[in-house]
């Protein structure tokens, strides 16, 4: 390839970069750039937002919004209700920012939001042998799970794997469900957890340890069942055998 | 201690370690032994369960939908605020050009790369349909201005300065450099090959005869050199989109000085870069 050649296709080259470099400086000029992250503290999101700032609304659900569906999740048991209860719990959020003014933290009150959204909706759909208040409310007579003083107790330990155990949370009254998820689960204090649902810490405690009780038996008929289902299928074999 | 007592005292502490009176207890106690570890597990296994989780997209959109329905959503205000003075009208037509400038100052040093190519590769054909329309419409302001080009040593008065095929070497060579940075410019002299302020009334007769000259090339006039080819034929594209932008402006305001300024420069810069095309090709046959 002769030198002329040679100094034109290095021209070519640098031509073409220049008119990339133009084309590409337009495009960022024209397009806007909205999905550009912000510094702002949550302090000042909650300010522009009360102001109507989208931007500022984004910047919170983003903020929140993976412990707040988790919640959800864990209250509900099935991803649609869940999807559902978290629009509706920030929903509502967004409408009342107007009027926080800081006498809480802001996640504890989006909690707060969250956790009365979803017994709400388990309320609607309860028996109404279920009564969330008992479950809600220590009584002294009532005190939650009686352990059998007769039957043999099933050892848990080495058994409590996460699918029984989300299982089995699912079947646990709202009250006690709600109080293991926010301590057990996501790792509330007592303190925060009685701002949240509104009760004692005292009461939180009591709740938290009614849970895992119940928890406990859940677990362990869960355990019989799946040794009396090996049982069954073991005397099917042998029978077919035979 | 009894069990019951165990019980409160999980109850009230959790399962922080437990007073020695309890724990005396448990020494005795299977049940109670037993209580302690399943929720132990219990707890354990609750850690493992993820306290977040990634919620479908879709949350977003429809919230933020509604809350825009509901009006709580406004649009976003700007993050920082510019403390500068509101910039002057022509910056932003400025702006608008400025890359457009780069490519076509691209398009220039093509035609110079192509000039020493023509340099090194003289053809003996001249190209007088592409040099007859390398001259632009004259404007009254540029009539009154008469300014000269630099006029070769080696060339006649009569020899036009665009003409491909008829200058010398080097002077052909510093010819286009020079009409390429310089704005246009009155030619006083012209010769037979270049077309006089009366051939050419408009800039879209101009236009329309190189488009003509492009159309008539060959389609391999490049030869060989595909690579060539392709750039040189994408230049062609980026000045013809530019071309097209200006005439498109002029028609929205005919008195645009500046833009009719930038539409003949890329005139001039098509007619060097059709030259150097089509010198290209014949030189590769």
């Amino acid at each position: 390839m002769c030198s002329s050649t040679s100094v034109l296709g290095t021209t070519l080259r640098g031509t073409r970069r220049i008119a990339s470099t133009g084309g590409a400086a337009i495009g960022q000029l024209a397009r806007p750039r909205p999905t550009e992250p912000v510094a702002w503290t949550e302090a000042e999101a909650i300010r522009r937002a009360q102001g109507g700032d989208s931007a500022a609304f984004e910047f919170l659900y983003q903020l929140h919004g993976r412990r707040v569906y988790a919640l959800c999740l864990r209250m509900v048991g099935n991803p649609a209700d869940a999807e559902d209860l978290m629009q509706e719990a920030f929903l509502q959020l967004f409408r009342k920012i107007a009027t926080f003014r800081g006498e809480s933290a802001f996640s504890t009150w989006l909690h707060r939001m969250t956790v009365n959204v979803v017994l709400m909706r388990l309320r609607k759909k309860s028996l109404p042998t279920d009564s969330l208040e008992e479950t809600l409310e220590p009584d002294a007579e009532n005190s939650g799970p009686k352990r059998d003083v007769g039957a043999p107790d099933l050892r848990l330990s080495g058994a409590v794997d996460r699918v029984n155990l989300e299982r089995s949370i699912e079947k646990l009254p709202p009250g006690y469900r709600t109080v293991f998820v926010l301590h057990d689960v996501q790792g509330y204090e007592h303190n925060e957890i009685a701002e949240i649902i509104g009760c004692s810490v005292g009461n939180s405690k009591s709740q938290l340890h009614k849970a895992r009780t119940r928890l406990r038996e859940l677990l362990q008929e869960a355990l019989r069942e799946q040794a009396r289902q090996e049982r069954q299928s073991a005397k099917t074999q042998t029978g077919s055998q035979g | 201690m009894e069990c019951r007592d165990v019980e409160a005292v999980l109850e009230q502490d959790g399962l922080s370690p437990l007073p020695a009176a309890a724990r005396e207890h448990l020494v005795g106690c299977e049940g109670c032994r037993e209580l302690l570890a399943d929720l132990s597990a219990i707890v354990v296994a609750a850690k493992r369960i993820p306290a977040e989780e990634n919620p479908p997209e879709r949350i977003w959109i429809s919230l933020s939908a509604r809350l825009e329905a509901e009006g709580i959503i406004r649009e976003s205000q700007a993050v920082t605020v510019s403390t500068a003075p509101a910039a002057p009208w022509w910056e932003g037509f400025a702006q608008w050009f400025k890359p457009r400038v780069l490519a076509l100052a691209g398009a220039g040093v093509l035609a110079v790369a192509g000039g020493l190519y023509w340099v090194n590769h003289p053809a003996k054909i001249s190209a007088p349909a592409v040099a007859n329309v390398a001259k632009p419409a004259v404007t009254e302001t540029q009539k009154s201005s008469e300014l000269k080009t630099p006029v070769p040593e080696s060339a006649s008065p009569s020899t036009p300065v665009l003409s491909a095929g008829l200058l010398p070497k080097k002077p052909a060579a510093r010819a286009a450099a020079a009409i390429a940075s310089q704005p246009p410019q009155i030619h006083e002299s012209t010769t037979n090959l270049r077309p006089s302020p009366s051939e050419l009334a408009s800039f879209g007769e101009s236009a329309a005869t190189l488009s003509q000259t492009e159309r008539a090339m060959p389609s391999r006039a490049l030869g060989s050199n595909a690579e060539v080819d392709a750039a040189l034929r994408a230049n062609l594209r980026t000045l013809n989109e530019f071309i097209a932008e200006c005439e498109a402006r002029l028609k929205e305001n005919p008195r645009d000085q500046l833009t009719r300024e930038y539409l003949n420069m890329a005139l001039q810069q098509k007619a060097e870069l059709l030259n150097a095309m089509m010198d290209s090709g014949r030189s590769e046959h």
